[in-house]
């Protein structure tokens, strides 16, 4: 399995954790971050199907969820399942790292999430 | 001129016997019910003079589809084609959407096109499912093949029927046909296909009585005017 | 600062304008608003022009330059505003901080879009482009994808059911249809959209928990406004209308790095400041203009703005206190719902109804009754830069 390519902030001061990057931290401006990774399953914070898919998508919908590591990241990806029936606020889900989309015939990868409750 | 029913007889093909269409009433957005039912023969000049209007508007390919449409129909009535039907949507009698196909064999049926006259209702939607609804369920067969001339006719059926590509020429003469399955279509039925039946009785017989047309302006303004969504 | 107020507004109908270009919707729109004001062969001294797509959907740019040589404005100063949904209010606030300064007496604001010269999933990606382009645009989320999941939370927290957002769609469709510029003329009944089971076809989800009938349109459309020092205003035919307050916040790019992310601070803050200046509470408002490019943003806005409580909105809207005649008109023209969204017009078509209804100029039906003081609110991005004004009607 491909691991998950995605590299958080922590304000090396406060201790925000930050994804995506900022050149100063949230809280308190500090420009010094360690570089952190995702760790552990992720909780589905919020969920949705997207019916009305922008160009470059060809499928009739899509899961689309925003889902809270276990060190604090927090991140969008789509999620692996057929429809939002079986999906809960606060669910479990395993973060894997997959194709998401593809642009001039090349697989984009991302995140997914794949419910695991 | 005496009509030479010998020659007649070559040129009018034969038809495959087709089970009717049982009419439905569809609750539509604005509350409004439209009646859906299937067109009689006799009364294809009717809905010619609905089609015509928009054989004149470009606008999202109603042109083509009303053209082609139109010589349809007219070949159902002059017996030009084979075991074509037509189902029609009426509210307060007016026809507000027209849409056809046909049988090509027992099996394999054949959707040609789909005109919603008044926008915004999703009345070609509920068109369309009634049409596939019809080979399906009430004509008994196993798939229909399908193109789309426009891209909405093409993001809406294909996409949200998830519809089967196929090598096989669609007699429109365009692109290779898309294939609707059984399976493909009881899976989307909950979701695409509605109506109340049996029909009200008052509402069905006033749609029966009273095939109103609009005129070529209201038709021209609903297609292609400024509230056109 | 001086006291800026409004003396001309034009707006011309929204819709599908296939026959019009981008560059036609602007001029038609100024020149209306020129006319209003009474400038007629007059000129201005600066155009601001409000619009997101024009170098994405139309291949064009440096629009306001080619505006003011369409319109002879020569020499006026001119400039492009692009900020999101939000370039609208965007370029109303430049106005009027030219003419507060004291730089300026004339400028024209005019905002504009034209969407649908493209197919709407082209126009959806266009949208899309707003948002995060790493870790959000490459899954393929939306804006109507945005504010799904922010509704999902939103009913969770506060209770909200499809109920009271199906309250909104009718009450702004019932609106839209008595609006001449309205994109959508038609009015829905809550049969045909939630209570029969033939509404899963009529309105089916476009972002669950949100429906077809919860969106805005996608449209084309163009609005005007002409902006003068008050004592000049004063001296006008028509009753000038003061902009009293104004209000601009931003928040976090991504909906995944606020705190709460039910909490849209920005437009708290936005309305907050306006008010300020304005030296007015909600309470003194008369009618408002929220950004409903979705249901439950003109529920979330109107409790973020101080009309209601957290949590009160959607019943306040359930109850009809938004309906005009209620306790607070919300969205008389229709709202983005139903007067439509071309998305860099949006925040101008706004402050033109404001005007209009603070003018007292509307026909009885759409007119809120002696209306003295409005809001407006336009959203940008999901939430992260948005604008209000607090407008006065000023006696002569």
């Amino acid at each position: 399995m491909m691991s998950i390519n995605i590299v958080a902030y922590k304000c090396k001061k406060c201790g925000r954790v930050h994804f995506p990057f900022h050149d100063r931290c949230l809280a308190c401006k500090s420009r010094e971050f360690e570089e952190i990774a995702p760790k552990g399953n992720a909780k589905l914070l919020t969920y949705t199907t997207i019916f009305n898919l922008p160009w470059g998508f060809d499928q009739r919908f899509l899961i689309i969820g925003i889902a809270e590591f276990e060190n604090g990241v927090k991140a969008m990806g789509q999620v692996d399942a057929q429809s939002v029936e079986g999906l809960k606020l606060g669910m479990k889900v395993r973060p894997n790292w997959a194709s998401v989309r593809q642009q001039h015939g090349e697989d984009i990868y991302g995140l997914k999430f794949e419910p695991i409750e | 001129m005496p009509l030479d029913m010998e020659l007649e007889a070559v040129l009018r093909p034969p038809a495959l016997e087709m089970k009717p269409y049982p009419p439905k009433v569809i609750t539509l957005a604005n509350g409004k019910k439209m009646v859906v039912r299937e067109a009689k023969r006799e009364e294809v000049p009717t809905l010619l003079e609905a089609v015509h209007p928009t054989l004149f508007i470009p606008r999202d390919f109603y042109d083509i589809v009303g053209a082609r449409l139109y010589a349809e129909l007219l070949a159902w009535y002059r017996y030009r084609v084979r075991n074509e039907y037509c189902l029609v949507g009426q509210i307060d009698g007016y026809l507000v959407g027209i849409v056809n196909g046909r049988m090509v064999d027992e099996k394999v049926g054949m959707s040609y096109h789909t005109l919603a006259i008044d926008r915004g209702l999703r009345i070609g939607a509920h068109l369309f499912a009634a049409k596939m609804e019809h080979h399906i369920e009430y004509l008994g067969q196993s798939e229909v093949l399908i193109v789309a001339e426009s891209p909405i006719g093409f993001r809406r059926w294909m996409i949200e029927y998830g519809l089967e590509p196929t090598e096989i020429q669609h007699e429109l003469g365009g692109p290779d046909s898309y294939r609707l399955t059984r399976e493909m279509y009881f899976d989307s039925k909950p979701r695409l296909v509605v109506g109340d039946r049996p029909a009200p009785r008052d509402l069905l017989d006033y749609a029966l009585e009273n095939v109103f047309v609009a005129d070529e302006e209201t038709i021209n303004v609903k297609i292609a005017g400024l509230k056109g969504r | 600062m001086r006291d800026v107020a409004i003396i001309g507004v034009g707006m011309i109908p929204f819709g599908r304008r296939d026959e019009d270009s981008l560059m036609d919707l602007l001029a038609y729109a100024s020149l209306k608003a020129l006319d209003d004001a009474g400038l007629g062969d007059k000129s201005v001294n600066a155009v601001y022009v409000g619009n997101m797509g024009g170098g994405i959907i139309q291949h064009q740019t440096a629009i306001a330059s080619s505006l003011v040589d369409r319109l002879s404005l020569l020499p006026a100063a001119a400039e492009t505003v692009e900020n999101g949904p939000a370039s609208g209010g965007s370029a109303v606030k430049n106005g009027l901080l030219a003419v507060a300064s004291g730089y300026y007496d004339y400028v024209l604001v005019v905002g504009g879009e034209k969407m649908r010269e493209v197919t709407g999933w082209k126009a959806t990606d266009f949208v899309s482009t707003m948002t995060h382009p790493e870790v959000e645009y490459p899954y393929g989320v939306t804006l109507p994808g945005m504010a799904g999941m922010f509704t999902r939370l939103y009913m969770e927290k506060y209770g909200v059911t499809r109920e009271h957002l199906t309250a909104v769609a009718i009450k702004n469709q019932d609106m839209g249809a008595l609006n001449p510029y309205a994109h959508v003329e038609m009015s829905i009944s809550r049969e045909g959209i939630l209570d029969s089971p033939h509404s899963v076809v009529n309105n089916p989800p476009v972002a669950d928990p949100l429906h077809l009938y919860d969106a805005c349109p996608v449209s084309d459309g163009a609005a005007a406004v002409i902006l003068c020092p008050l004592e000049i205003a004063k001296k006008t035919g028509k009753p000038p209308v003061l902009i009293a307050g104004f209000g601009q916040a931003t928040d976090t790019h991504t909906l995944q790095e606020r705190d709460d992310p039910t909490d849209l601070k920005a437009v708290s803050l936005a309305a907050k400041q306006a008010f300020e200046m304005a030296k007015l509470k909600p309470a003194d408002i008369h009618v408002a203009e929220l950004h409903d490019a979705f249901t439950i943003l003109e529920i979330a806005e109107s409790e973020h703005v101080g009309f209601f409580k957290k949590g009160e909105g959607a019943i306040a809207a359930l109850a009809g206190k938004t309906k005009l005649g209620g306790q607070i008109p919300i969205n008389v023209s229709g709202g983005l719902k139903a007067r439509g969204h071309p998305v860099g017009a949006t925040g101008v078509a706004q402050v033109v109804e404001i005007t209009f209804q603070l003018r007292h100029e509307l026909p009885k039906n759409r007119q809120v009754k002696g209306a003295e003081n409005g809001l407006t609110v336009n959203f940008g991005g999901f939430g992260n830069n948005v604008l209000a004004f607090v407008l006065r009607r000023v006696q002569q």
